[in-house]
């Protein structure tokens, strides 16, 4: 599988049970990133592309668990270490600003076990600017 | 607003301060005066209410709701837990304090009377993509916020101990240079403890268009100029809270450094008074002499109150002088 998630300048994700921030642009990246494949994602997340979602959208609490090799999970609000071991490659947005924060991204990227391998920024619909990080297996 | 709260809110009123308070719910008092703060109970929260990823140890749980448009319930600062390493920590299990009548979706923004002090009170708005700057900050200094200092420490991000703080960030009202929005605040609280809660509530409002009614009140122990902390409530209105709901307490600390919240003097932690005295006077350092036991005091030694007017003695020069004058440093400000 291959992970997606935003996070903040202290790899935050969430804080009071609530996503820090999102991103018209951000949520189209995803989307069109995920092109015909399958885009995996819990009803937490999908309340956020209700709206663009042209059917392939899989919806699933156990998503994580459910995915295959090669297709797309939109991660928000689940720990991803449990499924580490199926983790093809991580695509990590980060907002560049700092939000409150109590739940985080759990994957120690500084690790050797990943590589950072291509970085790219764009311009949010209301972010002034979003980087995207592709980490692959080191 | 419940008929209980109600009663207890008029209660209030009329016993701890005696003050007409205008404009319980609906539209705001464009000034108004605060109404007193019901005290808190701070509780460990227990590790089944505690999410296993969560770096908030402690909650801060209020024993009653009361309060008028303008202020929540004011935080008693004894009851606050102590800086444990967090810049925040949540009140009330994150439900700020706001009513359903003040759930509206017209922009405003408010900001408290200074006190007989000069301090600032709660500061509150809903925050809409209308009052929101398009232009960028002017310069502030000018304000003097209660308890100012401009100090400088090589451990502080930037170096300055104090900023001025904007109770509600420019980047949500474009309020500038305002005295009734800016407290003296240091590095750590305005970057570490506000200013992300500033970015969260920002960056929804311009994505969404939506409101978000904001309140920040700044939290004094009696009469101390600087404040202990700020209470920092919000709930994004169009969406009832599902987007933005937070109520938390932000410290007004910096590790590291010593502060003292009645004055806005700081110091070095773990360094005495008059180290610090000293390594701010270096050669030129000026002292309380006791001519009468032969002790020689930093001016703000607590004994120097207790001296007699016939034998004290200003003296400004180097301490080795006076100690070959005879004269033994005090024990109690270590000079």
């Amino acid at each position: 599988m291959i992970v997606v998630a935003v996070v903040d300048d202290n790899m935050g994700m969430m804080f009071n049970k609530r996503r820090q921030s999102k991103d018209r642009a951000l949520r189209e990246r995803i989307l069109a990133l995920a092109g015909k494949g399958k885009l995996w994602m819990n009803e937490y997340t999908y309340q956020q592309f209700s709206d663009c979602d042209t059917g392939g959208i899989q919806v699933d609490p156990d998503f994580l668990d459910k995915a295959g090799g090669g297709e797309f999970c939109f991660v928000e609000n689940d720990s991803v270490v449990p499924c580490a071991k199926d983790i093809e490659k991580i695509i990590l947005y980060r907002w560049n600003r700092k939000y409150p924060a109590d739940f985080r991204f759990d994957i120690n990227l500084e690790d050797s076990e990943w590589k950072l391998a291509e970085t790219r920024e764009f311009t949010g619909s209301s972010h002034e600017k979003i980087t995207e990080e592709v980490y692959v297996r080191g | 607003m419940s008929v209980d709260k109600r009663k207890r809110f008029i209660l209030i009123c009329l016993t701890a301060f005696g003050l007409m308070i205008s404009g319980c719910a609906g539209e705001p008092s464009a000034e108004g005066d605060l109404a007193p703060g019901e005290r808190v109970s701070v509780e460990e929260r227990s590790a089944e209410e505690q999410s296993s990823e969560s770096d908030i140890g402690q909650t801060v749980r209020l024993s009653g709701q009361a309060g008028n448009v303008l202020a929540a319930d004011s935080l008693a600062v004894s009851e606050i837990p102590a800086y444990s390493g967090f810049p925040y920590i949540s009140v009330n299990d994150n439900i700020p304090l706001f009513t359903d009548e003040e759930l509206v979706q017209n922009s405003f923004e408010t900001y408290s009377k200074l006190d007989g002090l000069g301090r600032c009170g709660a500061a509150y708005a809903n925050v809409g993509t209308d009052l929101m700057p398009d232009e960028k900050r002017g310069s502030i200094g000018k304000v003097k916020p209660s308890g100012w200092h401009s100090v400088e420490y090589d451990m502080v991000e930037g170096n300055s101990l104090y900023n001025r703080c904007h109770l509600i960030g420019y980047q949500l009202t474009a309020e500038n240079a305002n005295e009734k929005n800016l407290i003296t605040g240091t590095r750590y609280l305005n970057t570490e403890g506000m200013l992300p809660f500033e970015n969260m509530v920002a960056d929804y409002v311009k994505e969404t268009k939506n409101h978000v009614l904001y309140r920040v009140t700044p939290i004094f122990e009696g009469d101390n100029l600087v404040a202990g902390g700020v209470q920092m409530e919000a709930m994004s209105v169009e969406d009832k809270g599902e987007g933005i709901l937070f109520h938390v307490y932000c410290y007004n600390v910096q590790p590291g450094i010593s502060i003292d919240y009645a004055t806005g003097e700081s110091r070095l932690e773990n360094v005495t008074a008059g180290q610090q005295d000293r390594a701010d006077g270096a050669a030129e350092t000026r002292y309380i002499l006791n001519t009468n036991t032969q002790k020689f005091h930093v001016p703000s030694c607590s004994s120097v109150k207790q001296m007699k007017k016939a034998n004290t003695e200003e003296y400004t020069g180097d301490r080795d002088d006076l100690a070959s004058m005879g004269y033994e440093p005090c024990k109690r400000c270590n000079p």
